[in-house]
């Protein structure tokens, strides 16, 4: 070697590692802590456990069945993700949407959003330890969870947008209209409450602040996206982008304090951004048909979109060819890009702590799921799309 | 004559000990429903997590655990049990006339022995849970390589020694404050100052001046409680079984009979501790000779456990951070307690 | 009825291995344990997240690669007798991602239906099963298992 490599400063005594079957994490991932002591100086997030090859078996499908298994990427955000991949068609094609369809998926992607936060403060109050916060957290979801099965006809996976609108039966008739804004009405007391009741918990708020601090220059260095993003100062939303949410006034929950307490309360900030929404949508619902069947699958370009999912800035693109099958179907989701982040901010806390910054950004790994294998001699970069491949070429390694 | 009262001390421990079984089995559930009340739930039936836990660990079949000395792994846990209940035995009155033993020396030498039983097993336990569980960690490229790899349970062991050596301060200077006030190390002189009725017999003999009631007392009960949760290694300062990080701590690779040990000895000493408290802060003792007065007692050791549940339910786990200056401050607050104690 | 039998169905412990689905399964057996409006507890099955004081293991999610040998290794610690629920589609017969849509050709990641791997007992289904679903299944067909030996 003949440059001289910088040497890290840190004393590491012992490795700690956690996962994949762990309480913390839930989620199939392990995360190996260096610890001095009990602080953390080092840490390594190990993802691809629950790789399904999503990409790959989509490879080739029509592209009106894509949205079964695009939907099916991920449960808690199954929305975003199927109104993602119906975008990017519609955007290809130049496939018109009705107005109507376009704010029935407003309202059920800003439901999901809110039932999606709540997870994560649930979540967020069990990793601190607290657990009647995270039961209230979960008995407030309940609400939510229920007005989408009575949009859509399931809990977790509504599939409300197909390509060209919304499925019919997602249609928001008077009565539903009327049952969720009673509800929204009754809930959003109710969170206030619980929210209030958080931040003022004087050992909650002590185990939560000033730990895992990211400042704005990491989080863009380290590419944080979405509410992880937003609560270290970044100025960054997809919906500014989006003509669905033109319609809309609302604000954007943007801090700068940058640790664990800031992330959690600008999701609860959130919440409230999201009922604002929905209430506007209701308000403003157009009369009119609710699906547009007047496309035909045919050669699309290499297309992208971008979608503002619970946890940030979600990817998806793909290509058709001349039958109207799928081809070169790409997915990037929220996770992949802020768990580094809070890699990084977790250093220099207690272990305990350390489990709180790492569940702070709301990691989801049930959609994030890629290989990046680096050629040392050529310096190439290739991602794999199958553990399988990478196996075939590098072996098992231990 | 002096073979009848051996006969009958021997029969009153038996009865203690077995009280101290029966309530274990109990507490757990009580504690369980509380806290699911608070929590807006109906929760599990009162015996659920105490009596029947404990039976079907009894009958599930053996497995050997995965641990660097499985026999000694094994051993240790039913030495502790006998160690809790031992700590119940001496402040029974027929230990009373032992010399020395029950004294404040006998029960904290004993808590104290109960802490190293954390130690002892964590440090021999290796789960499968932690290091061994998945082979991609030493892969080539991986970040820091070549380490020491640490099992979730010797983190526990050692977060273990530190409690010991700090959170457990507290109780054991609120414990003297009872023998501070009757200016004598023996449990019966603990009682006579507080009780003086219980000496002259009669059905139900009630103290006169408890120490709770006084200054002192009541300063050294809120801390006693304190520790009693350290000790206990409950929420807020269960740094050393956080579900987060070390999922159970210490006792993660007990299984069948050796579990129903481990549950058996968090679930009597969390009455242990209570019933010492009664006995040398409200001048009640644990004397099954006395049925009226027994009921009392056992009656009086549930304030103790509810209080924590609720405790429990209303607070996240603490860490260092906040464990040491917590720990000071109560240990601050006992010391005064005491000096209160040896001025008045 | 022995003392056996009721102490095995009194007390039921319930392990969560989480296999490598889309969450939505997950999601909802956790919300069936600890959401108060399910509350499993009720009905005598304690969650917990030892394998060593286990009785029940409840598998969510199509079986991938990675995850195999650590369900295989997490099944042999827990001492007999036990029992294991299959939760979802994906545990039952690997839903979208084993070959249901019919075009999807062989899906090498998954290992999807789990009878393949460990012995089954109880199955829901559903993607994913209410926690309604999970709650009667577990209410109805785990205190069974337990008390037959």
């Amino acid at each position: 070697m003949t440059e001289e490599q910088p040497r890290e400063s840190v004393i590491v005594e012992k490795e700690l590692p956690l996962g994949p079957v762990h309480p913390a994490l839930l989620e199939p991932f392990r995360v190996r802590f260096f610890v001095n002591d009990e602080i953390v100086e080092d840490c390594e997030v190990i993802l691809s456990m629950p790789h399904r090859g999503i990409e790959r078996i989509l490879e080739g499908l029509p592209v009106e069945r894509a949205l079964l298994i695009t939907e099916r990427v991920c449960g808690i955000c199954s929305n975003s993700h199927a109104w993602n991949s119906v975008r990017v068609i519609e955007k290809g094609l130049n496939i018109e949407v009705p107005p109507r369809a376009l704010f029935i998926r407003v309202i059920a992607q800003e439901l999901q959003r809110i039932a999606s936060h709540l997870i994560f403060i649930g979540h967020a109050m069990e990793v601190v330890g607290h657990e009647t916060f995270a039961m209230r957290a979960f008995l407030l979801r309940e609400e939510y969870m229920d007005m989408l099965y009575f949009i859509g006809g399931n809990r977790v996976h509504p599939a409300v947008p197909v390509i060209g609108g919304v499925r019919p039966r997602c249609e928001i008739s008077d009565s539903l209209k009327r049952v969720i804004l009673e509800t929204l009405e009754r809930s959003e007391r109710k969170l206030r409450n619980y929210v209030g009741r958080v931040v003022a918990d004087p050992l909650v708020m002590g185990r939560l602040t000033g730990v895992g601090y990211l400042s704005k220059e990491d989080a863009i260095r380290l590419h944080a996206v979405g509410p992880t993003a937003r609560a270290s100062g970044v100025e960054w939303d997809w919906r500014m982008e989006m003509f669905e949410y033109k319609p809309f006034t609302y604000d954007y929950v943007i801090l700068y304090e940058g640790d664990n307490k800031a992330r959690v309360i600008a999701r609860a900030l959130e919440i409230f951004e999201c009922i604002k929404i929905v209430r506007q949508a209701l308000k403003d619902l157009p009369e009119g048909p609710v699906v547009n069947r007047d496309w035909s699958p045919q050669r699309m370009k290499f297309t992208d979109s971008y979608n503002e999912a619970p946890r940030g800035e979600l990817y998806h693109s793909y290509s058709l060819d001349d039958y109207g099958k799928l081809r070169h179907y790409k997915i990037r989701t929220p996770t992949i890009t802020s768990i580094h982040s809070v890699e990084f901010a977790a250093k220099g806390d207690h272990v305990t702590d350390a489990v709180v910054t790492i569940a702070s950004c709301d990691p989801c790994l049930a959609c994030c799921n890629r290989v990046e294998i680096i050629d040392e001699k050529s310096g190439r970069r290739r991602q794999f799309t199958s553990m399988i491949e990478v196996i075939k070429k590098y072996g098992w390694r231990r | 004559m002096d073979l009848l009262a051996g006969v009958i001390s021997v029969v009153v421990c038996l009865i203690g000990a077995g009280l101290a079984i029966a309530m274990g089995a109990v507490i757990p559930g009580i504690e369980r429903k509380v806290q699911a009340r608070i929590q807006q739930r109906i929760g599990p039936p009162i015996l659920t997590p105490g009596f029947w836990s404990w039976l079907k660990f009894a009958y599930k079949w053996p497995i050997k655990p995965w641990a660097t000395i499985p026999r000694f792994y094994e051993s240790i846990i039913a030495l502790g049990v006998v160690i809790v209940i031992f700590a119940l035995l001496i402040t029974l009155p027929p230990f009373w006339g032992v010399l020395g033993v029950a004294s404040i020396l006998g029960i904290a030498g004993l808590l104290k022995l109960e802490e190293l039983i954390y130690v002892l097993a964590g440090s021999v336990s290796q789960s499968l849970l932690s290091v061994p569980f998945l082979r991609h960690d030493l892969a080539k490229g991986g970040t820091k390589l070549g380490f020491r790899r640490e099992y979730f349970e010797q983190q526990a062991a050692f977060r273990a020694l530190k409690m010991a050596a700090i959170c457990s301060i507290p109780l054991y200077i609120a414990l003297a404050v009872p023998f501070a006030v009757a200016k004598s190390p023996f449990i019966a002189d603990v009682i006579s100052i507080q009780n003086p009725a219980f000496f002259l017999g009669g059905i139900l003999p009630l103290p006169s001046k408890p120490i709770f009631l006084t200054v002192p007392g009541f300063i050294a009960t809120i801390v006693y409680f304190a520790g009693y949760v350290m000790l206990l290694n409950e929420k807020p300062f269960n740094i050393v079984k956080p579900k987060v990080d070390l999922i159970e701590g210490v006792f993660l690779e007990y299984a069948a009979k050796y579990r129903t040990y481990m549950y058996m000895l968090i679930h009597i000493f969390t009455f242990v501790l209570s019933s010492i408290f009664v006995t040398l802060f409200l001048g009640i003792p644990l004397d099954p000779t006395k049925p009226a007065l027994l009921a009392l007692h056992l009656a009086l050791t549930l304030p103790l456990p509810v209080l924590k549940a609720v405790l429990a339910a209303f607070s996240p786990v603490l860490t260092f951070r906040q464990l040491y200056p917590a720990s000071m401050g109560f240990t601050a607050l006992a010391a005064f307690s005491l000096v209160l104690a040896l001025i008045l | 009825m022995g003392l056996k039998a009721t102490a095995r169905k009194n007390a039921i412990h319930a392990l969560l291995v989480y296999s490598g689905g889309c969450n939505g399964c997950d999601i909802e057996v956790v919300n069936a344990v600890f959401s108060p409006r399910y509350d499993i507890e009720q009905y005598r099955i304690l969650l917990t997240w030892n394998p060593r004081e286990a009785d029940v293991l409840i598998v969510t999610g199509a079986i991938t690669w990675a995850m195999k040998e650590p369900l295989q290794r997490i099944y042999e610690l827990i001492p007999e007798p036990k029992a294991v629920l299959a939760v979802g589609s994906c545990a039952i017969n690997g839903c979208v991602f084993r070959n249901l849509v019919g075009d999807i050709k062989h899906n090498p990641e998954v290992f999807a239906p789990l009878e393949k791997i460990i012995p089954v007992d109880i199955k829901v289904p559903g993607c994913p099963p209410r926690p309604e679903d999970i709650i009667m299944a577990a209410v109805k067909g785990v205190p069974k298992l337990m008390a037959a030996p």
